[in-house]
C-alpha cells in the first residue's frame, strides 16, 4: 500500500476514534448521574474503539501485506468490541440502579420510579384477598 | 505516521486525565465505576498506538484480546456496587 494513503487512513480512522473517546470524556461533565454517564459512554465503545482497530488494521496492512488472519482478528476485535461493551454497559447500569445511585431530579419520565399513567401496580407478595 | 500516532496518544491521555479529574469530582460510586471503564479502553487505545510505534507485531493481538475481556473489569466493578448480589 502507498505509504502516503496508509498515513493518511490511519490518521482519519485513528484520530477521529480518539477524538470519539475524548468527547465521551468531556461529556461525562455534562451529565449529572450515573445512568446517563453509561449512556454517554457508549460511544466510546461502540465507535471510537472499532475505528482505532481499523486503524491498526490499517497499519498492519501496510506494515506487513494483506493476511487471512489479520482481517479474522480485526473483524472480530470490532464485534467484541460492540457486543461485550453492551453487555457490560447493560450489567454496570442494572447494578447502578439496584444499588440505589442518585439519579438526576430533572430526570422526567423516570419510569423505574413511577409506573406509566394506565399501568396498575399489583404488590405480587400481597397475601390474597379471601372473598365471602 | 510517528506525528500521527503522537497525536492519537496525546488525545487519549488527555481523555484519560479528564476521566480521573470527574473521579476526583463524582459524588457517587456509579459515576466512578463507568469512569474506570473508560479509562481502561483509553489506555487499550494508547497502548495499541504504542506498538504501532515501535513496530509490534501483535498490536491486533493484543486489542482483540483486551476488547475480550474488557468485560470482567465492567461486570467485577458493578458486583461490587451491589455488594455481591446479582
Amino acid at each position: 500500500m502507498n505509504d502516503v494513503l496508509a498515513t493518511t487512513l490511519v490518521g482519519v480512522f485513528g484520530i477521529t476514534g480518539s477524538l470519539i473517546v475524548l468527547c465521551s470524556a468531556l461529556a461525562m461533565f455534562k451529565v449529572r448521574d450515573a445512568l446517563s454517564r453509561i449512556n454517554v459512554f457508549s460511544p466510546a465503545t461502540g465507535l471510537g474503539m472499532p475505528l482505532i482497530v481499523v486503524a491498526a488494521y490499517v497499519w498492519t496492512l501496510d506494515d506487513r501485506g494483506f493476511d487471512w488472519t489479520s482481517l479474522f482478528i480485526a473483524i472480530l476485535a470490532v464485534l467484541c468490541l460492540i457486543i461485550v461493551s453492551s453487555v457490560a454497559s447493560n450489567t454496570l447500569s442494572r447494578s447502578s440502579v439496584l444499588s440505589g445511585q442518585p439519579i438526576h431530579r430533572k430526570t422526567a419520565p423516570n419510569r423505574l420510579a413511577t409506573p406509566p399513567a394506565g399501568v396498575v401496580d399489583e404488590d405480587p407478595d400481597a397475601a390474597p384477598e379471601t372473598g365471602d | 505516521m510517528s506525528i500521527v500516532i503522537a497525536i492519537c496518544i496525546v488525545i487519549l491521555a488527555v481523555a484519560i486525565v479528564v476521566g480521573l479529574v470527574r473521579v476526583l469530582t463524582a459524588k457517587d460510586m456509579g459515576s466512578r465505576a463507568v469512569v474506570g471503564d473508560l479509562v481502561y479502553f483509553s489506555a487499550i487505545g494508547m497502548l495499541t498506538f504504542i506498538g504501532m510505534h515501535v513496530s509490534s507485531s501483535i498490536v491486533l493481538d493484543g486489542i482483540f484480546l483486551s476488547s475480550m475481556v474488557g468485560i470482567l473489569a465492567t461486570i467485577a466493578l458493578s458486583r461490587i456496587l451491589t455488594r455481591g448480589y446479582r
